[in-house]
């Protein structure tokens, strides 16, 4: 398996506070990168903001306005209250999966644990945003659909807790599972040089991984709205009260 | 011990997962080319919530395949 060793973690420069482990890993690194690029991204492409967008700018007009339209258009009452969050999330996961697919880059979305960290984000953010707006008895009531009899009600309850936890989990899990499996889609075409130990298999893995990674192109930015666009209809959902 | 069952049902599990989630995107596409054919002008609409929809069936698949993956690397 080592060519899937850059979706694991090797110590950079190694870092220790009071017992807790701090290092630097590779994939911390790439994590920089992808903030910073995509800080750059906004950052340079909206220094000169014309009436008349002209280059850098319709990317980002376009950026901005697919995220407000699609994703957060969901969220009816406060959309633009939630448009950089929202925005912030789309172009972080983004970057961070067109990072993975640069060679000797770590691939950190293929990784669980940032996947995971950033659906406990959206988690969090979900549950205080309904605790916010409806009020902690509100929402905790919303979350329970009303109007049944007593017995269901009490039976809903822990099926509507597991619900709500398992929201995070089938986040964390589709965008790490999506990202890893095209890493080990290449890894499977490539092992074929390997197992027919010839030279004439070599256009198959050849032309098949160009394949792969133009489709994993498509899959990061797919991968990327998906994440997005769940991530707003739970928020729309803990919000906007009911079921 | 012997793994030899581990990777058996990897091969399994996974050619089983392929199979439902061919059927699925297979029906999704199928009624989604429909109803662009019927409604050329909702063509847009349609195509996004098509590939929005293929992209929850492939998800299914690939939690498959991480499990099949880790019964696989098991020996």
């Amino acid at each position: 398996m080592e060519a899937l060793e850059h979706l694991y973690q090797h110590s950079v420069i190694p870092l220790n506070f009071f017992g807790i482990d701090l290092t630097i890993t590779n994939g911390v690194i790439t994590l920089w990168l992808a903030v910073i690029s995509a800080f750059l991204f906004f950052f340079l492409s909206t220094r000169r903001l014309n009436q008349r967008p002209t280059g850098w700018q319709n990317l980002v007009e376009v950026f901005i306005l697919f995220v407000r339209d699609e994703v957060a258009g969901q969220i009816k009452h406060d959309r633009d209250k939630w448009l950089p969050f929202l925005l912030s999330i789309f172009s972080f996961i983004l970057f961070c999966n067109l990072l993975g697919l640069v060679p000797d880059m770590s691939g950190v979305t293929g990784n669980i644990n940032t996947t995971a960290a950033l659906a406990i984000v959206v988690f969090v953010v979900v549950q205080i945003a309904g605790m916010v707006k409806q009020g902690v008895g509100g929402y905790l009531k919303s979350i329970v659909p009303g109007g049944l009899p007593l017995p269901i009600t009490l039976f809903m309850i822990p099926i509507e807790i597991v619900g709500q936890l398992a929201k995070p989990f089938s986040l964390a899990l589709r965008l790490f599972a999506n990202m890893f499996a095209g890493h080990a889609v290449m890894l499977m075409i490539f092992a074929l040089i390997f197992v027919f130990k010839s030279y004439f298999i070599l256009p198959l893995p050849v032309i098949g991984n160009v394949a792969v990674l133009a489709f994993e192109i498509f899959v990061a930015f797919i991968q990327a709205f998906i994440f997005t666009y769940l991530s707003a209809m739970y928020i729309a959902t803990a919000t906007e009260g009911g079921h | 011990m012997d793994h030899s069952l581990a990777f058996l049902s990897a091969g399994l599990g996974m050619g089983l997962a392929a199979l439902g989630t061919a059927i699925g995107i297979g029906m999704l596409a199928s009624k989604a080319l429909e109803g662009m054919a019927r409604q050329p002008e909702a063509a847009g609409d349609i195509r996004t919530g098509m590939i929005l929809a293929i992209a929850f069936v492939e998800a299914i698949a690939l939690y498959a395949l991480v499990v099949c993956l880790i019964l696989a690397t098991k020996g």
